[in-house]
């Protein structure tokens, strides 16, 4: 008997057969599955750089280790061709990477997806989209590199739903959530080279996302008009938190920002300053809750914007809701700072249509992770 | 025929790998380890439970120990 035989699967009649029984496992995400046969996994394999038994992505609260030869069953089923594969590796370790405590956004109520921004010369040779409805369907990179994370959430770590994923709601990014950066509109220098890797790499970054807010503005190119209307949405109260933020601006905006001569760190710098709201509005909003003020982080959030800092000592937990005079001019900001808002650019060539996504947590959520794609 | 393969893991690792201590036949005197999640709230329903073991058990010693983060895992 070869070694190829005794891995673990089933033996079914025919495809048709085999889409059945994916289902009938569990399997699937509830959409059809490439069945996933031995040659269609090796072909996947023989595409990256790993060994078979090469662990991808290791989640430790649960003690899961997942490896290539797993990762390469679940990137078939999703529907992948063997060309992604190397994308789809170094997406399952950015994810698996300590800093981005992937148990979190992986079982939240918070109903996160994890979204893949790929740059670099990989995303045009994938196909993966960058321009018009990048985050919608279409694209076959797109749609099958994002869902190969789910799967793999699905089948490795076991996250499902109502069980270990205990979204309250979740939403459709969860099925997939990829895309490609469109550099070529980019006023700026690609993603993944802001954030340190050689111009000329190829790279992916990944994020634990709320449902996006679409960011429409078609009426000015002044980049304070502008970028006021994506305040608005970065301090609504509803995603208000001191976690993180992406920004995808459509080319149409990013090119007004362009004209104007305004850098993505200004940007962002921008953005941070004049997304908040003030404590007395969170307060009114039920959004400041009793264990905020036993909350190391959660406490500086409320205040680290207050002129002389934290009121000491503290409010009492029990008086968490009552709004003071001075409330009104402690102004309460998304984030940390402007490092919390990470700016990409995509989207077809027409209309004023940016998204803002949220991360998904009440607190600091998780980092942004890059990783370079192996050539 | 086709044979497709398993993506899972298979069978999760079993607890006989990290066996359970042996059971206390009483509650009385034992030193107790409470681990807090960091939820919110957590800590405030371990120490209403720790209180309760105290006054209607008799634990003697509470040792508390708390993740860093909910997400995380506990560190050693």
């Amino acid at each position: 008997m070869s070694a190829a035989t005794e891995r673990p699967g089933q033996d079914v009649a025919d495809p048709w057969g085999a889409i059945e029984a994916c289902y009938a496992h569990g399997w699937t995400d509830g959409l059809p599955v490439v069945p996933p046969t031995e040659t269609l996994v090796d072909a996947m394999l023989a595409a990256g750089p790993w060994a078979a038994d090469h662990v991808l992505l290791y989640e430790p609260v649960r003690d899961r280790a997942v490896t290539a030869e797993k990762a390469a069953i679940n990137a078939v089923m999703a529907g992948c061709r063997p060309e992604y594969f190397p994308v789809v590796g170094a997406a399952l370790q950015a994810i698996g990477d300590p800093a981005f405590m992937l148990h979190g956004p992986a079982t939240s109520t918070g109903g996160s997806a994890l979204m893949v921004i790929v740059n670099g010369p990989v995303a045009s040779r994938l196909g993966l989209n960058a321009r018009a409805n990048l985050f919608g369907p279409g694209a076959r990179a797109n749609a099958t590199i994002g869902r190969v994370l789910r799967l793999v959430l699905l089948n490795c770590l076991e996250c499902r739903p109502g069980v270990l994923d205990k979204s309250t709601q979740g939403w459709p990014g969860k099925y997939s959530l990829c895309f490609a950066e469109d550099e070529a509109a980019s006023p700026w220098e690609p993603l993944h080279v802001s954030r340190g890797l050689p111009p000329g790499s190829s790279a992916v970054t990944v994020y634990a996302a709320e449902s996006g807010h679409n960011v429409l503005s078609h009426g000015t190119s002044d980049p304070e008009r502008l970028l006021t209307c994506f305040a608005d949405a970065l301090s609504s109260l509803s995603s208000l938190s001191p976690g993180r933020s992406v920004i995808v601006f459509a080319p149409e905006h990013a090119a007004h920002l362009a004209r104007a001569g305004w850098s993505r760190p200004r940007t962002a710098a921008w953005l941070y300053d004049h997304a908040w709201r003030s404590l007395a509005d969170l307060k009114r909003g039920g959004k400041v809750e009793p264990a905020f003020y036993e909350n190391p982080t959660l406490a500086e959030w409320l205040y680290r914007n207050r002129p002389g800092g934290a009121p000491d000592p503290l409010p009492a937990p029990s008086e968490a809701e009552r709004v003071e005079p001075e409330d009104e001019a402690v102004r309460v900001r998304r984030g940390f700072g402007p490092d919390d808002i990470l700016i990409a650019v995509g989207g077809g060539e027409a209309g004023g249509h940016s998204a803002f996504f949220p991360s998904w947590s009440r607190g600091r959520s998780v980092p942004f992770v890059t990783k370079e794609v192996p050539a | 025929m086709i044979r497709i393969l398993d993506p899972t893991l298979g069978t999760a690792p079993t607890p006989a790998a990290l066996p359970l201590a042996p059971r206390p036949a009483r509650l009385s005197g034992v030193t107790l380890g409470l681990l807090a999640n960091r939820k919110s709230n957590g800590m405030a329903l371990l120490d209403r439970i720790a209180a309760h073991l105290r006054e209607r058990h008799g634990v003697a010693e509470i040792v508390r120990v708390a993740k860093t983060n909910a997400s995380a895992p506990v560190s050693e």
